[in-house]
């Protein structure tokens, strides 16, 4: 009956799969292959070396414990202000302000964290002297959880703030009719449906800790970790690229386990027919309750980051607090800079165009009810490994990789490490909305002979298009903030903005690091805005 | 309408990718300018800037920095592949980078030091190791300001002391040697101890890192580079430095010129000849440390107990020492 043709799903399952071997099979085949071919042909010596201290075990224990903690405390926090947001009747206006206040760290290079915190809580710190006395010691444990869960929680709150706008809020009602306490109402139509998402929030948060090193670098006192051991073994003072492939490999455990934690929560989704707009109950304790809470989290955040709008505008905190523009004319006198910023902008933007485009096209596959539903466990699982590849790791196997080849020095070569090694939660976002869709659509659009295509523009793409806007702020906001992978990748030609933070942090002059981060946060401002002002209009024709 | 928004997407995506392979064709064209990879200080390479603008070669080079660890990487995971047509880098980096790789080239020209160095780098600058101290924190805290490297030991000074680990960073080599070279390994391992106790959460993985606690008054004393002390004196924040007792060691950064075989451009070998031949007495204002025969210290800029590590500094030396510190920890 159907005639032999190449559906798209394929085209889209075929063209993915050839991306992500080039792009991260082979790099990361390299890496494996780095752990256990030395000078002498295939050995173990370098996992033996590894293990022969015991010390490894140690920073994997003290890893994931510490990512865990934070894992667990991010999801938590960053519920609060998703349930403000999608189940309470706080102020539209204020709802708004919430979701844009707990997503703005993620505008900041994350270069900067480990600084703000040290300059705000450390024995110098601005809410030290505010208080008049420390806290809290911020090196160690402490410190490492503070930074790990102010790093994780926007994409946290991204992640379950976009699962809420697709769950159908009437079944609360039936729930309530049907005589529910509050407790199994809010455990039946708010927890059950929302599981999955609490799942991969906790596993992103889980493995972006996992994997950070900037934080440690600055926090981690004398707690032994095992993103610390990877940095020294590739980066310290005697690089040893066979060692520390061994860790990363080491490292990609916990993805292991996270493809089995998702596919076991899998069963949990459920889709609704349609998403009704209902009036909420009234409750205003709740409503309080729940914007206070927001309020605080928020607050504390953010009381990090006063100190990288106030040290580059004095002479020299905390010893000269005159007010001064000489750091800020100093960097844009630098008549390098703009053209490393127009680099910055090519690079995001066409990360984020392509790696939306990829992002969609892997979801519409893995999401959609159809014939190749099940090929859907590839982007899938490459989502979770793609998360548990530390940036450094990732930089390093593509110059080991692609070193001599065409790609070397590219703006290429760029893009498709940001996009790669981006992947994961807007994909995951992704796929968590398209799910929630009503899954009959496909099958009614073929009755009427709409082919598979047709459906996705015409009926899919139209209802998806928040998320994807989403996502296309995702992808060109981290590749503006990205330091960790390209790093290695930029050339003379292709030098971006944070590799030049980079450069100036290694010098530790962090005036002219706050001046640039402040303009990498005012460029995503814009973007963001720009691509509001894009919805806004869009909905406005659509009525 | 559906139409308009189909081919509009199709679009999108073509001329996306389009521009992705046109980015592509665009980078990989060969450049006649002569591109520097340097991990040296802003100061170091404005001096060395100057001495090529100075000398005919104005716009005929880019450098392009990055830090320590970031370019350590690139040329130990690309070789002879390397953009770079000339690097400046910490001198035993560059000889690990040529044991593994064999990417530089031999001078062409003679290198008149005053130590004896391989044939295929030439040293520019020297960093000296010096204890840092916050002033404030000295004085809130009543502590007196250490004299010596073994001071450091001193348990008075617990939660005052950063540190670097000479696992992320070589310039905790320079403590190290003063160690070794006063008090044996044996001695050394005893002191290094007490100190690795004393610094505890502050054994810090980057070069930079006691500077910047010292700086932020995090604790009193650290140890890191000397010029990095002075600059931040200068600049009139409560920063000061201590040569200590043992000696002020030092560690080089070098010129080296990579190996591309027939596509090696020639003006690279030139224009690191002119740098050592006309760039060291103005490199020499910001690190006052005499590499070359006929170079003469300011003796207010240098330490007068200036002391140099009795064996060649090897990456196998690197390694031995680093073994030793993890010993103590």
């Amino acid at each position: 009956m159907s005639k032999k043709k190449i559906s798209p799903q394929i085209v889209i399952l075929l063209f993915s799969g050839l991306l992500f071997g080039f792009f991260l099979l082979l790099p990361m085949v390299t890496i494996l292959a780095k752990s256990v071919y030395g000078s002498d042909g295939v050995t173990f010596e370098f996992y033996a070396n590894l293990f022969a201290g015991g010390n490894i075990f140690q920073a994997f224990l003290n890893s994931v414990l510490i990512s865990a903690a934070s894992g667990i405390i991010t999801t938590v926090l960053a519920f609060i202000p998703a349930y403000a947001v999608n189940y309470t009747n706080i102020h539209k206006r204020l709802k708004k302000i919430i979701a844009a206040l707990v997503m703005l760290p993620m505008l900041l290079p994350t270069i900067t964290y480990g600084f703000a915190i040290i300059y705000s809580l450390g024995k110098q710190g601005i809410i030290t002297k505010i208080l008049g006395r420390q806290i809290v010691d911020i090196y160690g444990t402490a410190g490492l959880i503070i930074g790990y869960v102010i790093y994780t929680l926007p994409i946290s709150f991204m992640l379950i703030n976009n699962t809420m706008g697709y769950i159908d809020k009437k079944f609360m009602i039936v729930s309530r009719i049907m005589g529910d306490s509050t407790l199994k109402t809010f455990v039946n139509t708010v927890i059950t449906p929302l599981i999955s998402t609490l799942a991969v929030s906790f596993i992103q948060s889980f493995t972006l800790s996992f994997t950070d090193y900037g934080i440690p670098a600055a926090l981690a006192g004398n707690i032994n970790l095992l993103s610390t051991r990877l940095y020294n073994e590739m980066l310290g003072s005697l690089p040893d690229f066979n060692t520390g492939s061994a860790v990363s490999i080491l490292m990609l455990l916990p993805s292991v386990l996270s493809i089995l934690l998702i596919s076991c929560l899998n069963r949990y989704n459920i889709r609704y027919n349609k998403i009704s707009v209902i009036e909420l109950t009234k409750n205003r304790v709740r409503d309080w309750i729940c914007g206070i809470l927001s309020g605080i989290i928020i607050l504390l955040v953010l009381s990090m980051f006063t100190v990288i709008f106030l040290v580059p505008f004095v002479e020299q905190y905390p010893y000269k607090m005159q007010l001064t523009v000489s750091h800020v004319t100093e960097i844009f006198t630098d008549h390098t800079l703009m053209n490393v910023y127009r680099n910055s902008l090519i690079v995001a933007f066409l990360t984020a165009l392509l790696g939306s485009l990829l992002v969609y096209a892997c979801a519409l596959v893995s999401a959609r009810r159809g014939e190749h539903r099940h090929y859907g466990k590839i982007p899938d699982t490459v989502s979770l490994i793609t998360n548990t590849i530390p940036g450094m790791v990732l930089g390093v196997a593509y110059l080991l990789t692609f070193r001599g080849t065409f790609l070397q020095n590219t703006f290429a070569v760029l893009i498709l490490c940001n996009i790669v090694h981006y992947f994961s939660s807007p994909y995951l976002m992704m796929k968590s909305s398209l799910e929630k869709l009503n899954a009959s659509w496909e099958t009614t659009a073929r009755l009427m002979g709409d082919s598979w295509l047709k459906t996705v523009v015409r009926i899919i793409t139209p209802n998806a298009i928040a998320t994807l806007l989403e996502v296309f702020s995702y992808f060109f906001v981290n590749a503006m903030v990205t330091v960790s992978a390209v790093i290695f990748l930029a050339s003379t030609k292709t030098m971006i903005i944070t590799a030049k933070i980079k450069e100036l942090q290694h010098f530790a002059n962090f005036n002219e690091i706050f001046v640039l981060s402040i303009l990498i946060l005012s460029t995503n401002l814009a973007v963001k805005g720009l691509i509001r002002l894009f919805a806004a209009i869009r909905m406005k024709k659509g009525k | 309408m559906n139409l308009k928004r189909t081919l509009s997407a199709t679009l999108c995506a073509a001329m996306a990718f389009t521009a992705c392979a046109a980015l592509t064709g665009c980078g990989g064209e060969a450049s006649e300018q002569v591109i520097i990879y340097s991990n040296a200080d802003d100061e170091a390479v404005e001096s060395m800037k100057k001495t090529l603008d100075a000398n005919g070669y104005k716009g005929k080079y880019v450098f392009q920095s990055f830090g320590t660890s970031e370019l350590g990487g690139k040329m130990l995971a690309e070789g002879t592949d390397i953009e770079a047509d000339v690097i400046t880098m910490s001198s035993y980096y560059i000889e690990s980078a040529q044991a593994e790789y064999s990417m530089f080239e031999d001078l062409t020209f003679t290198v008149d030091t005053t130590d004896s160095y391989p044939t295929y780098y030439a040293p520019f600058l020297a960093n000296q190791g010096a204890i840092l101290v916050n002033t404030d924190v000295l004085a809130e805290s009543g502590l007196t300001a250490p004299t010596s490297v073994k001071d450091l030991a001193n348990p008075e000074y617990a939660g005052y002391l950063s540190v670097v680990d000479i696992q992320g960073s070589s310039t905790a080599w320079l403590m190290i040697q003063s160690l070794i070279s006063e008090y044996g390994e044996d001695g050394t391992k005893d002191i290094l101890t007490e100190i690795y106790t004393n610094a505890g959460a502050h054994i810090e993985q980057s070069g930079s890192g006691p500077i910047k606690k010292v700086r932020a008054g995090e604790v009193a004393i650290g140890f890191g580079l000397r010029h990095q002390a002075i600059a931040d004196k200068e600049e009139g924040l409560p920063v000061d430095f201590v040569d200590p007792a043992e000696g002020n060691f030092t560690l080089t950064e070098s010129l080296a010129v990579v190996d591309k075989g027939e596509s090696t451009n020639p003006i690279a070998m030139e224009m690191v000849q002119c740098i050592i031949e006309n760039g060291r007495e103005n490199l020499m204002t910001y690190y006052p440390v005499p590499l070359y025969e006929g170079e003469n210290a300011d003796s207010n800029a240098v330490s007068a107990n200036a002391k140099t590590f009795p064996e060649p500094l090897t990456v196998e030396l690197l390694e031995k020492h680093r073994n030793l510190s993890e010993s103590c920890k």
